[in-house]
C-alpha cells in the first residue's frame, strides 16, 4: 500500500510520513503542487493526502489535474476548520473526503484506511481469507488468532493482496504499490518476498499465475 | 382624546420632517399671498378707474348743465334744452341734477331752482360748505330712495347777472360704481382662484416629479439594506449621481476590506493551524506530563483561534449591507460533500423543497460554515438518514436539521452550545461546530435551539434572518 502525501510544512510532513510508515504504508513526500501533480501522474497510490494550500500549484488545480486525466486514486484533503468553501470545491474536484487542521493522527490513518478500503470495495476494517486475518487499524496480520511477524514490505505486499482477494496483481504493480518513491526497485525482490510470505502462511494461499502474476486464493466457507 | 394630540404632535413633525410636505406648504403659502395682493391690488385699480371715470362723466353732465343754462326776462334762469341723458328725465333713475340760488354769504336762498325731472319731487341736500366761485366739491350723500348718491356742486355766476350765485349740483347713484366693481371683483376672484388652482397643481406635479428620484434613490437603498441588491442601480439626476456613485464606492470598498479580512484570517487560520498541527501531533506520541500539558493547550488554542476568526470573518461581514445568499446553491453543494464523504454508510441526506427565490441576508462563507457545521454533525451521529429542511417564518428563514441517531440529553444540549464541549469525547471533531453556528447565528440576529427529533436523533433549528 502506497501513500502520497502533499504537504508544504515540512514538521507536518514528517509526522505524516513517519505515522503512516508505522502503520505499514509505503510514503511518498511532495512539498509543492509541480511535483504532486508529477508524482500523481505516473506513480500508482492507494490514496493521497492532499492539503489544499500549496506553493507553485495549489492543490484544487493539481487535484482537478488527475482527476482530467482519469486518476481515480482516492484522495484526502486536508482543509482549515472555517472553510467549508474549500471542502465544497475539493469535493466537487474529486477528492473523496476531507480532514480539518489541526487533526488527530488516528483520525487521519482512520479515513486513509477507509478511503483504501472503499476504493477496493471492502466493506469491513478486518480484511478475511479463509484462516488469515488483516486487522487494518492495527496493520497487523493473523493466521488462526496467530500473529505473523512480517517485515514492513511483506505487510504492504499482504495487504495489497488481501484488498483484491481473487484478483490476479502483476508484479510490476506490486512494485509499485509497496515501494516508496526513492527505493532502489528491483521486480525480482517481489519474487522473494512472496516466497518468505508462502512459508509464513498457510500452503497454497498465494497462487502463481504464469506469466501474469500473483493472486490470494481464498478458500470459501 | 389622545389621538387628537399624539396626531397633531406627528403631522407636525411629519410636515417638519419632509422635505416635500414643506416645499409644498412654503409655496402654497407664497401663491397665496402673492394671489392675495395681486387681487387686491387690481381691484382698488379698477374700483379707482371706474370713480374717476363716473366723476368724469358727472364733470360732462355739470358742464352740460351749465351750457344750457339761460336767463329769462325776469332773470329766472331756465334750461335752453332738457340734457341729453334720458335717465335724467325718469323719475328715481339714481342720476339726478339741480339748481340753487345762493346768497352772497354762501348760503342757499332758493333750493331747488331747477331740478331735473328725475328728482320728481326731492330735493337733494348739500352738506354745508363754503365753496368759492368755480370749485368743484365732491359729496357723498343720500337721494330721494335713500340710496348713497355721488355728487358734485360747482357754483356759478352769469356774466350776464354777476349779482346771482347759482350752484349747479349733478348726483348719480352710487351703485352705479359699486355694480360694475362688484361685477369686476367676482370675475376677478373666478380668474385669480383659477391661476392659484393651476399654480398650486403645477407646484404638486413638479414636486413630484423632482422628487421620483429621490424615490428611486430610498427605493434603491431599502433593496441594498434587505440584500436585494449589492449597490445602488440606474441612473440619477446630475445632483444626486455623485451621491449615489459615492454611496455605491463605499459599498465596494466595504466589501473589498471585507474580502481583505477574510482572506487575511484564512492566512491566519492556515498560518497557525499547520503549527498546532504538527505541536499536537508531536505531544500525542509522548505521555510524559510536558506532552500532556502540550496537547491539553494545544486544543484550548485551537478552540479560541477557531472561535475568534469566526467571530472576526462574521462580524465584519454583518457591518456590510446589501448581502443575499440564496440558500439552496449552498445546501446543495454541502449535500454534495456529505454524500461523497459518508458514501460508505449509504447514509440518506434529503433534503427538502428549497424554494430557489429563499435567500439569506448575509455573506455566503457564514451561511456555508452555519449549514456545513449542522450537516456534519447530523451526518456524524445519524444512523441512516438526515431530514433538512427550509422554510420562511415571520420573515426569517427557518433550517430544520434532524438526524435519527442517539440524540441528545435534554441536559447536554445547552452545553454542546457552549465552547470547547464535546458530547462525545470518543468521536473526532473539536466540539466547536455548534458553538460555531450559535455564535455566527446571535451575530446576524438569528438563533439556534436543539430539541429532540421524530425519529429519535438531535432536531436543530436555525433561525436566520432573510432577504
Amino acid at each position: 500500500m502506497r501513500i502520497l502525501v502533499v504537504e508544504d510544512e515540512p514538521m507536518l510532513a514528517e509526522q505524516l510520513r513517519e505515522a503512516l510508515s508505522a502503520a505499514g504504508y509505503a510514503v511518498d513526500l511532495a512539498d509543492n503542487g509541480h511535483d504532486a501533480h508529477f508524482a500523481g501522474d505516473i506513480e500508482s497510490y492507494d490514496a493521497v493526502v492532499l492539503d489544499l494550500g500549496l506553493p507553485k500549484m495549489d492543490g484544487l488545480t493539481v487535484l482537478k489535474h488527475w482527476r482530467t486525466a482519469g486518476r481515480t486514486m482516492p484522495v484526502l484533503i486536508l482543509t482549515a476548520r472555517d472553510a467549508w468553501h474549500e471542502k465544497v470545491a475539493g469535493i466537487d474536484a474529486g477528492a473523496d473526503d476531507y480532514l480539518t487542521k489541526p487533526f488527530h493522527m488516528e483520525e487521519l490513518l482512520a479515513r486513509v484506511r477507509a478511503l483504501i478500503r472503499r476504493a477496493a470495495g471492502q466493506a469491513s476494517a478486518e480484511l478475511v481469507c479463509g484462516p488469515l486475518v488483516l486487522d487494518t487499524r492495527r496493520s497487523r496480520a493473523t493466521v488462526d488468532g496467530r500473529a505473523l511477524a512480517l517485515t514492513s514490505h511483506e505487510f504492504r505486499l499482504l495487504a495489497y493482496l488481501m484488498h483484491r482477494p481473487g484478483q490476479v496483481v502483476s508484479r510490476s504493480e506490486l512494485v509499485e504499490h509497496i515501494y516508496a518513491q526513492d527505493f532502489d526497485r528491483d521486480s525480482n525482490t517481489i519474487e522473494v518476498f512472496v516466497a518468505r510470505l508462502r512459508k509464513k502462511l498457510p500452503p497454497e494461499l498465494i497462487e502463481t499465475v504464469r506469466g501474469l502474476g500473483y493472486r490470494l486464493a481464498c478458500p470459501s466457507g | 382624546m389622545p389621538v387628537g394630540v399624539n396626531g397633531m404632535y406627528g403631522g407636525l413633525e411629519r410636515w417638519r420632517g419632509s422635505l416635500r410636505l414643506r416645499l409644498l406648504a412654503g409655496t402654497l403659502v407664497w401663491i397665496v399671498l402673492t394671489v392675495l395682493a395681486a387681487g387686491w391690488g387690481l381691484s382698488s385699480l379698477f374700483n379707482q378707474h371706474v370713480s374717476r371715470q363716473f366723476d368724469a362723466e358727472l364733470g360732462t353732465h355739470l358742464d352740460q348743465l351749465a351750457a344750457n343754462l339761460v336767463f329769462d326776462e325776469a332773470q329766472a334762469p331756465q334750461l335752453r334744452a332738457p340734457l341729453s341723458d334720458p335717465r335724467l328725465t325718469r323719475p328715481l333713475s339714481g342720476l339726478y341734477w339741480q339748481v340753487d340760488r345762493m346768497e352772497p354769504g354762501g348760503t342757499p336762498e332758493t333750493v331747488a331752482l331747477l331740478r331735473s325731472r328725475s328728482l320728481w319731487d326731492a330735493v337733494l341736500a348739500v352738506p354745508p360748505d363754503a365753496l368759492v366761485d368755480g370749485e368743484m366739491h365732491v359729496h357723498h350723500v343720500r337721494g330721494p330712495n335713500d340710496e348713497p348718491l355721488r355728487m358734485i356742486e360747482q357754483v356759478l355766476r352769469p356774466a350776464e347777472y354777476p349779482d346771482q350765485a347759482l350752484r349747479l349740483i349733478v348726483a348719480a347713484s352710487e351703485e352705479l360704481i359699486n355694480e360694475p366693481v362688484a361685477r369686476f371683483n367676482d370675475l376677478l376672484v373666478f380668474a385669480l382662484g383659477a391661476l392659484s388652482l393651476g399654480l398650486v397643481g403645477a407646484v404638486v406635479v413638479q414636486v413630484r416629479t423632482a422628487w421620483k428620484p429621490l424615490e428611486r434613490l430610498r427605493d434603491g437603498l431599502a433593496q441594498v439594506h434587505d440584500g436585494r441588491s449589492a449597490a445602488i442601480e440606474g441612473r440619477f439626476p446630475s445632483e444626486i449621481q455623485p451621491l449615489v456613485d459615492e454611496f455605491n464606492g463605499v459599498l465596494t470598498r466595504n466589501a473589498e476590506v471585507v474580502a481583505r479580512a477574510r482572506t487575511q484570517a484564512g492566512n491566519l487560520a492556515h498560518a497557525i493551524k499547520t503549527p498546532l498541527a504538527v505541536l499536537a501531533n508531536a505531544a500525542a506520541r509522548d505521555d510524559s506530563a510536558l506532552a500532556r500539558m502540550v496537547a491539553e493547550q494545544v486544543a484550548l488554542a485551537q478552540v479560541q483561534v477557531d472561535h475568534h476568526l469566526a467571530r472576526a470573518r462574521a462580524a465584519a461581514a454583518v457591518q456590510i449591507p446589501g448581502q443575499r445568499t440564496a440558500v439552496r446553491p449552498v445546501l446543495e453543494a454541502l449535500v454534495r460533500v456529505m454524500e461523497r464523504v459518508h458514501v460508505v454508510r449509504g447514509l440518506q441526506i434529503a433534503l427538502g423543497d428549497v424554494p430557489g427565490t429563499l435567500a439569506f441576508r448575509g455573506e455566503e462563507q457564514d451561511l456555508q460554515e452555519m449549514l456545513g457545521n449542522l450537516l456534519d454533525n447530523a451526518c456524524k451521529w445519524a444512523a441512516s438518514r438526515v431530514d433538512v429542511r427550509v422554510a420562511a417564518q415571520d420573515g426569517q428563514l427557518l433550517v430544520t436539521v434532524e438526524d435519527d441517531g442517539p440524540g441528545l440529553e435534554a441536559s447536554v444540549r445547552e452545553a454542546v452550545l457552549e465552547r470547547g464541549v464535546r458530547a462525545d469525547e470518543q468521536r473526532p471533531g473539536s466540539g466547536l461546530g455548534l458553538a460555531i453556528v450559535r455564535d455566527l447565528a446571535l451575530l446576524y440576529g438569528g438563533d439556534i435551539d436543539l430539541d429532540a427529533a421524530p425519529a429519535g436523533g438531535l432536531r436543530v433549528r436555525l433561525r436566520l434572518p432573510q432577504a
